[in-house]
């Protein structure tokens, strides 16, 4: 078996750009995009300060999240460890995107050119079409690979089968090979010297691995939790807020949510008697069009939209894959109910709401890219809220149309139990927000909208739905805010509470100043 | 994977020199005539990185294809010049731009070559570091058949050079650039020696196998840079006050050590100095009868000739001795039965006071620090040890110490060279496996051999061809208008002594001309090829004001830039993936660009020249042929103007020199006699062979890295510690001044010591306020600069990928701060601030970070560009523009440094201190 790794000497590394910017004509990458990317690192304060290079890019995991999360089935990884793209296949979701926790992914919608509008030559010759409006991300130069191992050559060893990163490197930081041939440099590189891999307790198992030390001159040691210059955006360790679901994305999520939340409490509600069937054909009704339009906007957000149809590929693994075939149920059970209005059809579009939302809430917490959506609270909180508004969009209808006096009496216990689950998750994920690896900057938007939802989406709401039945009103005022804030909750975590993973050092080598810098060392006695 | 764009591709091997550390070697990806990516030249394994290139290099392309480019000749329309005015390009045909040139030239030549001052009336400025002749093709040949030309309008140099290197250097190693022997050092002192940016592929290639095989470095600037980064350990020193750092050093090991137990007794006896006999006034004491400077040999208690044979040499003690001094002038002092004492002794004597703890007060690094360095350089050293190279036993000295441009330039150069130089001594480092070496020369001849150059001179040092100070041959009347060969004993007077002179100094008294000196004339044309002065130059605004009063300008331009926005006639070169041309590689060269072999390697077009720019050697040959100069132009290139001399022993493959000849003509000539005499005429190849081949290369032994050896072997010593020569020199200008009436080089004249007295040097910026009437307080901190490795040399700051690149290492969008003496200020990350010095105003972005001293500030680069594309658009601050041309911040050798004392400002300010 062969399985293709890379090892990064952070003792080597000066910072030169060399294997980015021979990365880029290698591949061709468009403005702004750096599949092998490396950062200027400060750590400490003055005078005891230290400051290295770290080199980013795919790492082309043995447990890839980005693997599964495809809809399509375009991300996928080889038997000998290559994660890759197939640019004809993927839609553009972005979800690989957002399930990466090495920032390693992009996706260019227009053609961009350097010198602002005007294409050069080069540019043109080498326009690559196929990879717009598609997720990018760094190959290992696989065609290197693939055309050096046809043509008798060895990866690592024969510099033009080896990426162009590691080719171009001019410190020797770089070196490529086969982790399953015990004689390949790698290996050894590996066998002989302490390394690691980063954010290991993610359980990816990158195949990148760093090399800190430089034993007698330059020990590694511990890297310090430096929470100050983790809150510090101009830090290049830090994530950023990714960019890639945006409001198109977040509508989904807030009218989807809402939306298959009142299929199922309208489903339930009717089960229960307390909703007679023109009723609940009509909350479906209302559910499906909500529905629709998140999907619509979710549609809006693909790179290839005329690709849609391949997000039914994986239902084997993907969270969106399933979401459809969620929404592929609901949507005929909902017409077909409005014909032929039989307990199976209202229960399969019970089940088809429940399922998409349960997808959704997973479709969240796969994003292992964003450790504010990947903690264990999230997919829970997106069920439960979503019940809770979907309750209020049915206690809105209910006052509307004024369908059932029992649903009335029932419909606020329910708000109160849902609005008292959900503050608690919400609690719940704020306080083990550090422990769950949120980030300062994440945790700072969480701490100041966490007391705001917290009051306006579950507690007011709540009361309100405590005091309907003694308030005429206050369950009518109570569906509202818990749609509006419920929708207001979940718009904020997809486009502003969703940091990505930062670059993170296990190790790093001891050099600097002040109690970072390298020990005496004599060499020979003094005389 | 979709394919690029499916047609048939070629590589074209080429070799790219835009940085003083090339040339590296390289090929261009071809795919239907378009260059489509730039890859390191694999096949030349003998390359000490094995064929790789650095990030510039694969800017080429989008350099090649940057649409604002100029592309045709243009002249100027608009007859006023400067910042504010559009020089209303027009464009126009390749002959009446160099017709226009050429008569300008015939008229010029009509009444001689010299104007009535008797300066140069044609005026040539290249870009740094003789770049620019790996890229001029036979265009030199065209200067040689002009005539003497004034090279002394300096682009940056004296600041951005390794200045007091380049001369000092010379002097005492042969050194006009210094590097380690990193293959075998194991403790480096990096005294602000920006290597990791700065030293090239082989440099980077190098020092990483060493750091990784346990070389320690220990960086001492006052910000981390991106070598300090890398290095063991950071020492943030306070700027400028590294002169008390090394005597610190020195000290520890003179006085407060054994030193008899732990330096290099045999070197220091018998390959320095260090036991010359001193009298009473400071020069050597003599032998009467042969002037040799003698040496006490305790062996038998007499005082000898330095090249008698000497048992024992007396390093200390003082001796009654009879002799006489050699001072300056001709002056000489009998002595009979004086106590005369060694160098050596006088050295120890004047580092007494320089304690570790002196030296704290002084450069702000704790006295401990100061102690533990000198102990672990001098543990390192491993004096008595050897080693085995090449079947030769040599001295194995594993230490070494580099200085980088802020430091060995403008005031405290000399002492930081001299300290440098004297501290490897000490351990015997200077010159052996594993110590500090030199590179090559370009004051002392021949040019390609620096061990050939060190030749018999006086008092059994290296011959060194001093401008002459004596009163019969001292040149009153400078030979151009920097007055190297007046002011500079030290820059000699080869072809490259113009530009290493006080280059800055014609852009300075072109408006404050001092008294007396001869009038300071404007050049009757001025030539600018791959130079921007008007950015890279201290003082940019300044410059580009001087520029703009030249009655003309000839810019060979690549796009708009600030320069050639005063020219009358703009030049479109091919560039560097365009054209054709052989250049020299391998050997010792710049930086650690030392190889195990050397030869030749081809720069070739790649692709078709963009529009109508035309090959240099093209333009030289039709120029020459339009000023009639074309027989000088053709035997200046069969003197070997073109790299290769045409005609040697055993061939001739000169070129008639009575028709103009093709350039493949040309180069096919100089590729015949270059291959000729690499192999002894056993493998004679045309251009055609070196435009498939790429390069051919011969054996270079590593012997030839080391010059101790072959001092040893010429019984010739390092002058080192003594200066008896620029002492003498010294004397004998100041005289040659005054008698002149000059004294505005009163203070450069004091630096002329034997031993170099220590002075504050940080006082001489923070007083330069006062000298144009403001407050120093005012400017409470030390701007200082970086090298940029993306964006340095090669015309690279208007390529956006370059951009890109540049802008992931920290600095490059901002001027660095420490964050906290920033947040004090009120200053946060991205803040537009103001950065003012007495001199002028740069605007830019505050980006705060810990790895700088809290009374420091850090501007990378060189921008505050106004007119260059992309460039114009950065919003970047420059230290350029904030740094005065003055002469008290110029030293002897004509250098000044990177740095002045500045004002930090939120917000953008104008003169006037408004907030814009």
């Amino acid at each position: 078996m062969t399985r293709w790794g890379m090892t990064v000497d952070l003792n080597r590394c000066v910072g030169c750009q060399t294997c980015t910017i021979a990365c880029k004509h290698a591949n061709a990458t468009p403005p702004g995009v750096q599949w092998r990317k490396v950062i200027d690192v400060e750590l400490g304060t003055f005078p005891d300060v230290e400051r290295l290079f770290v080199v980013t890019g795919c790492q082309h995991c043995d447990e890839p999240p980005c693997v599964p999360v495809c809809p399509s089935g375009a991300t996928a990884k080889r038997s000998d460890g290559l994660v890759t793209i197939d640019y004809d296949m993927c839609i553009g979701c972005a979800s690989c995107v957002v399930a990466c926790p090495y920032q390693a992914r992009t996706i260019v919608h227009e053609k961009e050119y350097y010198y602002t509008g005007r294409a050069t030559a080069q540019e043109l010759q080498r326009p690559h079409e196929e990879r717009l409006g598609v997720a990018n991300k760094c190959t290992f130069c696989i065609e290197r690979i693939d055309d050096g191992l046809a043509a008798g050559l060895t990866p690592g060893k024969d510099m033009e089968a080896t990426p162009a990163c590691v080719a171009s490197c001019i410190a020797q930081a770089l070196k490529f090979g086969d982790y399953d041939d015990s004689d390949s440099e790698v290996s050894r590189i590996v066998r002989d010297n302490n390394t690691f891999q980063m954010h290991e307790e993610l359980g990816t198992s990158p195949q990148i691995r760093y090399l800190y030390e430089v034993p007698e001159s330059m020990p590694g040691r511990d890297a310090d939790a430096d929470v100050a210059s983790l809150a510090n955006p101009a830090n290049p360790l830090v994530g950023k807020r990714q960019r890639y679901w945006d409001y198109r994305a977040a509508m989904n999520f807030a009218l989807g949510g809402m939306a298959s939340g009142l299929a199922i409490i309208a489903w339930i509600t009717h089960l229960m008697g307390l909703l007679n069937t023109g009723s609940l054909q009509g909350a479906n009704l209302s559910a499906a069009g909500i529905m629709a339009i998140g999907l619509f906007f979710v549609f809006l957000k693909l790179g290839r939209k005329g690709r849609f149809l391949k997000v039914l590929l994986r239902p084997q693994t993907s969270w969106m894959t399933r979401e459809t075939y969620c929404v592929a149920a609901f949507f005929p059970a909902v017409g077909l109910s409005l014909l032929w209005p039989h307990p199976i059809l209202f229960a399969l579009a019970g089940l088809a709401a429940a399922g998409f939302l349960f997808a959704q809430g997973q479709i969240l917490y796969s994003a292992k890219g964003i450790p504010s959506w990947r903690a264990p609270q999230v997919p829970w909180m997106l069920m439960a809220t979503g019940l809770f508004e979907g309750l209020g969009l049915l206690a809105l209808i209910a006052a509307g149309l004024n369908v059932s006096p029992n649903l009335g009496s029932i419909l606020p216990t329910f708000g109160v139990g849902l609005a008292m689950i959900s503050g608690y998750l919400l609690l719940s994920y704020k306080w083990s927000g550090p422990e769950n690896s949120i980030g300062p900057l994440a945790m700072a938007d969480i701490n100041q909208l966490a007391p705001i939802i917290l009051g306006a989406a579950y507690a007011v709401p709540g009361i309100l739905f405590a005091i309907a039945n003694a308030v005429p009103g206050a369950d009518v005022l109570a569906g509202l805010m818990a749609v509006g804030s419920g929708f207001f909750w979940k718009f904020m975590l997809v486009t502003r509470i969703c940091h990505q993973q930062g670059f993170a050092l296990a190790k790093v080598p001891q050099r600097g100043s002040g109690t970072r810098a390298a020990p005496a060392r004599m060499g020979h006695d003094v005389a | 994977m979709a394919p690029d764009g499916g047609g048939k591709t070629r590589k074209v091997p080429l070799y790219c020199n835009q940085c003083v550390v090339g040339p590296d070697l390289f090929m261009v990806e071809v795919e239907d005539g378009i260059a489509k990516s730039i890859q390191p030249n694999f096949n030349v394994k003998e390359h000490p990185a094995e064929g790789r290139v650095c990030v510039k290099a694969y800017g080429l392309i989008q350099k090649t294809y940057n649409p604002n480019r100029i592309t045709r000749p243009m002249k100027r329309t608009n007859p006023r010049k400067g910042r504010n005015e559009d020089p209303g390009w027009t464009p126009i045909s390749w002959d009446e731009a160099l017709d226009t040139i050429a008569k300008r030239m015939r008229v010029m030549r009509a009444g001689g070559l010299f104007d009535e001052e008797g300066y140069p009336k044609l005026a040539v400025t290249f870009g740094g570091g003789g770049t620019p002749t790996r890229y001029m093709g036979a265009f030199p040949a065209f200067l040689s058949a002009w005539g003497k030309a004034d090279m002394g309008f300096g682009s940056g140099q004296g600041a951005k050079c390794y200045h007091s290197e380049h001369l000092y250097g010379e002097l005492w190693h042969r050194a006009f650039t210094v590097i380690i022997d990193s293959g075998n050092c194991d403790y480096l002192i990096n005294f602000g020696h920006n290597h990791d940016a700065a030293g090239g592929v082989t440099g980077v290639w190098r020092q990483a196998n060493a750091r990784s095989r346990g070389l320690k470095r220990i960086q001492v600037e006052p910000h981390m840079s991106i070598t300090g980064a890398s290095s063991a350990e950071w020492v943030p020193i306070k700027p400028k006050s590294d002169p008390a750092f090394i005597f610190g050093l020195i000290h520890r090991i003179l006085h407060e050590r054994d030193w008899m137990n732990i330096c290099d007794i045999p070197f220091l006896r018998d390959e320095t100095n260090s036991p010359y006999l001193v009298g009473p006034n400071g020069y050597y004491l003599r032998d009467r009868d042969n002037g040799k400077p003698l040496i006490w040999d305790n062996a038998d208690s007499t005082a000898k000739p330095y090249d008698a044979d000497i048992s024992e040499a007396a390093l200390e003690g003082t001796f009654n001795v009879s002799g006489v001094e050699h001072g300056p002038d001709s002056e000489t002092w009998e002595h009979e039965h004086i106590g005369a004492r060694p160098a050596f002794e006088l050295l120890r004597d004047h580092m007494a006071a320089f304690t570790p703890e002196w030296a704290e007060g002084e450069c702000d690094v704790p006295a401990d620090t100061i102690r533990r360095i000198s102990d672990e350089f001098v543990a390192h050293a491993r004096v008595g040890e050897t080693i085995e190279i090449d079947g030769k036993t040599l001295p194995l000295r594993p230490v070494g110490i580099l200085l980088g441009k802020g430091i060995n330039n403008g005031w405290g150069g000399y002492h930081m060279m001299w300290g440098r130089t004297l501290l490897t001594c000490l351990v015997g480092a200077l010159e052996v496996p594993g110590g500090t070496l030199g590179t090559k020369v370009r004051l002392n001849r021949p040019a390609n051999n620096r061990l050939n150059s060190a030749t018999h001179g006086e008092d059994g040092f290296m011959h060194y061809p001093f401008n002459p100070t004596d009163r019969q041959s001292w040149k009153a009347k400078p030979s151009v208008r920097n007055g190297y060969d007046t002011l500079v004993p030290l820059a000699a007077n080869s072809p490259w002594s113009a530009a290493l002179g006080p280059a800055h100094l014609p852009w300075l008294f072109q408006k404050d001309q001092p008294t007396p000196w001869p009038r300071q004339t404007l050049p009757e044309m001025w030539i600018c090829y791959r130079t921007n002065p008007a950015i890279s130059s201290w003082n940019g605004p300044q410059v580009a004001a001087r520029i703009a009063e030249f009655p003309f300008t000839v810019a060979f331009a690549y796009t708009q830039d600030e320069t050639n926005y005063m020219a009358d006639i703009l030049l479109p070169e091919a560039g560097d993936i365009e054209s054709l041309q052989l250049s020299r590689i391998g050997s010792t060269n710049s930086g650690e660009n030392s190889w195990h072999h050397e030869g030749w390697a081809i720069r070739q077009p790649a692709v078709e020249p963009a529009g109508e720019c035309l090959d240099m050697t093209i333009i030289a040959t039709r120029l020459a042929e339009k000023v009639g100069l074309l027989e000088e132009f053709n035997g200046a290139i069969n003197r070997g103007a073109a790299g290769m001399r045409l005609t040697g022993e055993g061939f001739d493959y000169s070129l008639d020199t009575t028709k103009a000849h093709g350039c493949e003509e040309i180069w096919d000539a100089v590729a015949k006699a270059g291959s000729h005499e690499l192999t002894n005429g056993g493998n004679v190849v045309g251009i055609d062979w070196f435009k498939e081949h790429g390069f051919m290369l011969g054996p270079f032994s590593r012997l030839e890295w080391y010059l101790q050896p072959r001092l040893k072997e010429k019984r010739l010593r390092f002058e080192i510690p003594y200066q008896e020569r620029i002492k003498r020199h010294g004397v004998q200008l100041k005289r040659r001044l005054h008698e002149t009436g000059i004294t505005w080089w009163d203070h450069q004249l004091a630096e002329y010591d034997p031993l170099p007295r220590y002075e504050r040097f940080p006082d001489i910026w923070e007083n330069y306020a006062a000298e144009v009437g403001r407050d120093p307080d005012e400017f409470p901190f030390w701007a200082v600069t970086s090298r940029s490795m993306q964006y340095a040399w090669g015309a690279n700051v208007g390529l956006p990928l370059i951009r890109e690149m540049a802008n992931n290492i920290s600095g490059h969008d901002g001027v660095i701060i420490n964050r906290t003496r920033a947040r004090e200020a009120g200053i946060e990350e991205g803040d537009p601030i103001t950065i003012e010095s007495a001199a002028g105003i740069s605007h830019g972005r505050a980006h705060l970070r810990e790895g700088i001293r809290p009374d420091t500030v850090l501007m990378i680069g060189q921008f505050d560009h106004w007119a260059t594309p992309l460039a114009k658009d950065f919003g970047l601050a420059s230290l350029n523009t904030v740094t005065p041309l003055s002469l008290s911040l110029t030293d002897s050798t004509g250098s000044g440094a990177d740095l002045m004392r500045v004002a930090v400002h939120r917000g953008h300010r104008s003169k006037e201190g408004n907030t814009a």
